[in-house]
């Protein structure tokens, strides 16, 4: 009797329970309400709580097609997606490399740890103090355009994205390096054929943290590209919010739809996130 | 397949620590060498020297005719095993033994039947198409061996094999690393701190310490005859007793008994002027004998001692005690009835007394 007592009391963590519990309160609150308000008719919302929380009269998807009408949903889809791509797969080559070289000679030169510290100190640096200079410069240099707007964001995520690099090739063991040498590889291809699939961990969560970055960012293309007529998803989704008011419905319509390609390059990507790549590797 | 020439290679450390000092070693085409020594000694740097994964500070460096101090690995026709194995997680048993000779762009043909005859020579043909972490320590070691052997290299460099394998596994593994030697015909050097495998396996063995080569000698040489102190402590399991004793023109004064001396030794220890010296006299547990039982050889006058410890390893029993300051241990037959505490008659067998230079620790006579 006592023994199934203390398992009982093993099994349930509560404070850990309880506030687990919460942080999910909080993540699928705001989600629910999402939801629900993007099938509502603005007619449906009222301001009581009850009314608040209740299911729409009919679940219609008039919203959505209406919310891809406003925001030109496919062009703006297009071009989110284009600037996000380009942005992660030069991410993770050039970012990776960066890393590579860095953390590799760290340790035996100043020019390599000062670079890396001076890389990695640009996490602190915020953009608002960028953006004026940086929307000068673009126009200057007539790359106020899409263009424009991928190369910031290689710069603005390189110092996240060195630093992810070169703490994960701290795990792998240098030996790896030295085999691949002996065997005939230039430092080249020990890069490609051996460095860079062994670090598809780190390349799925670099490619994540800057997809979602770039995805989800307003401030960049706002002032990059405005004038241009060029719109991404966060852009177009700002017609919503007008002079006299925000229509909700429409916007948490738009906001759903933007949240789906995300998710499901989400779920592809956090399947490479898994440890234990280079087990065998070195007893 | 080809020899090697090390001509006073030095390896310093830009913190100016000295890794290897004036290391001369002519390797023959085909010898087995092997660098043996405690941690640190630079047995380990001076193979990196060689695979070119380290500097040579300065030296002359050769495979077969040609210096190849600036050349760099991969282009110095050599194959390393490393102590790790290090091999590449996300590339099959294939892929891995494959690896080398695909970047010398070798014909499919050629690769495939490169590698099926290595794995059909250490038994590797069942897992030829998985990966690293689906296999055994033994099976990931012979793949490391296997990787090496496909190149066909002139000179194989092993790091320590098989250190991370379990005691059985090593012994299996170096029987099987001895049958390679002869059925290659290679030129192998293997780094090793295990005496066993240092003896069992090497043709000459390179003693190191602090960075400087004690000894090169073939393993009865340097079994039998130690340069110095170190090599023969370090050479043989338990290590060789060494006591203070005083060479009087004769005999040498231990703990109060005078051990007598071969003639011809005697005469040399004299003609070298120890005599009235204090000396190091060192004897092989082997060579301690209980001085009541039977013997074959000629033994010394007997000695009293305590046994402080036992240990009966099956074939031969170990025992431990102490005479003239010195812990000491004897080899004796399994059928002795010693126990700890009993006080035992000892004796050394004449022949096989070693002297030492107590200052520079040199052997005097073997």
């Amino acid at each position: 009797m006592a023994a199934q007592e203390i398992k009982a009391t093993e099994r349930f963590n509560w404070p850990v329970t309880i506030l687990l519990l919460l942080g999910l309160f909080t993540v699928l609150f705001p989600l629910y309400m999402t939801v629900i308000i993007a099938f509502k008719q603005p007619s449906e919302m009222t301001n009581d709580v009850i009314g608040l929380l209740s299911f729409p009269q009919t679940w219609s998807l008039d919203n959505f097609r209406e919310a891809m009408r406003v925001t030109d949903f496919w062009r703006s889809l297009f071009n989110s997606f284009l600037i996000t791509a380009v942005t992660v797969i030069f991410s993770v080559i050039i970012h990776s490399l960066m890393g590579y070289a860095v953390a590799r000679n760290m340790n035996r030169s100043k020019f390599y740890r000062f670079s890396y510290f001076y890389i990695v100190s640009g996490m602190f640096v915020p953009f608002a103090i960028l953006m004026m200079p940086l929307v000068k410069q673009t126009a200057q240099l007539r790359i106020d355009n899409m263009f424009g707007v991928i190369v910031l964001y290689v710069v603005f995520f390189m110092p996240m994205n060195v630093l992810l690099y070169a703490g994960y090739l701290k795990n792998i063991p240098i030996a790896l390096e030295e085999a691949a040498h002996v065997d005939g590889a230039s430092t080249w291809t020990t890069y490609w054929k051996i460095i860079f699939p062994l670090m598809w961990p780190m390349h799925a969560t670099v490619a994540v943290l800057t997809a979602l970055g770039t995805w989800n960012d307003v401030m960049t293309p706002l002032v990059i590209m405005s004038g241009s007529g060029v719109n991404t998803l966060p852009l177009a989704q700002l017609n919503f919010q007008t002079q006299f008011g925000t229509n909700y419905n429409l916007a948490f319509a738009s906001y759903l739809l933007a949240l789906l390609p995300m998710l499901i390059f989400y779920l592809v990507a956090q399947k490479q996130i898994i440890n234990g790549v280079i087990n065998g590797a070195v007893k | 397949m080809a020899g090697l020439s090390l001509q006073h290679i030095w390896k310093k450390y830009p913190n100016g620590y000295e890794a290897v000092k004036d290391f001369n070693l002519e390797i023959a085409d085909k010898e087995f060498i092997i660098f043996v020594g405690p941690s640190g000694c630079g047995k380990s740097t001076t193979l990196r020297m060689i695979a070119g994964l380290e500097d040579i500070s300065s030296g002359t460096l050769k495979i077969g005719d040609r210096v190849v101090n600036d050349v760099e690995s991969k282009d110095r026709d050599i194959a390393m095993v490393f102590q790790n194995y290090a091999l590449y997680p996300h590339m099959t048993v294939y892929d891995n033994m494959a690896f080398a000779l695909m970047l010398k762009k070798t014909p499919k043909a050629e690769i495939d039947k490169a590698v099926r005859e290595a794995a059909r020579i250490l038994e590797l043909e069942k897992v030829l198409d998985r990966r690293p972490s689906q296999l055994s320590g033994g099976q990931r070691q012979r793949v490391a061996m296997g990787r090496a052997i496909v190149r066909n290299p002139q000179v194989f460099l092993m790091d320590e094999p098989l250190s991370n394998l379990d005691a059985k596994l090593r012994v299996q593994m170096r029987a099987e690393i001895a049958k390679l030697h002869d059925r290659l015909g290679a030129t192998i050097i293997y780094v090793t701190h295990d005496q066993t495998e240092a003896m069992t396996l090497g043709t000459r063995i390179v003693v190191m310490k602090d960075g400087i080569v004690q000894q090169v000698d073939s393993p009865t040489n340097l079994y039998n005859k130690p340069n110095n102190i170190f090599v023969a402590g370090f050479i043989g399991s338990p290590q060789m007793n060494f006591i203070d004793a005083k060479f009087d023109g004769s005999t040498l004064e231990a703990g109060g008994v005078k051990f007598e001396l071969p003639e011809e030794k005697a005469a040399v220890l004299r003609d070298k002027g120890y005599s009235g010296k204090d000396v190091i006299m060192g004897v092989r547990p082997e060579n301690v004998y209980d001085a009541k039982a039977e013997a074959l050889c000629k033994l010394t006058a007997p000695f009293d001692a305590k046994i402080t410890v036992f240990e009966l390893l099956g074939s031969e029993v170990q025992l431990y005690f102490d005479f003239a300051g010195a812990s000491m241990s004897a080899k004796v037959g399994q059928n002795s009835r010693a126990a700890v505490g009993d006080t035992m008659s000892f004796a050394f067998d004449v022949d096989k007394i070693h002297v030492f230079d107590k200052d520079t620790e040199q052997a005097v006579i073997h």
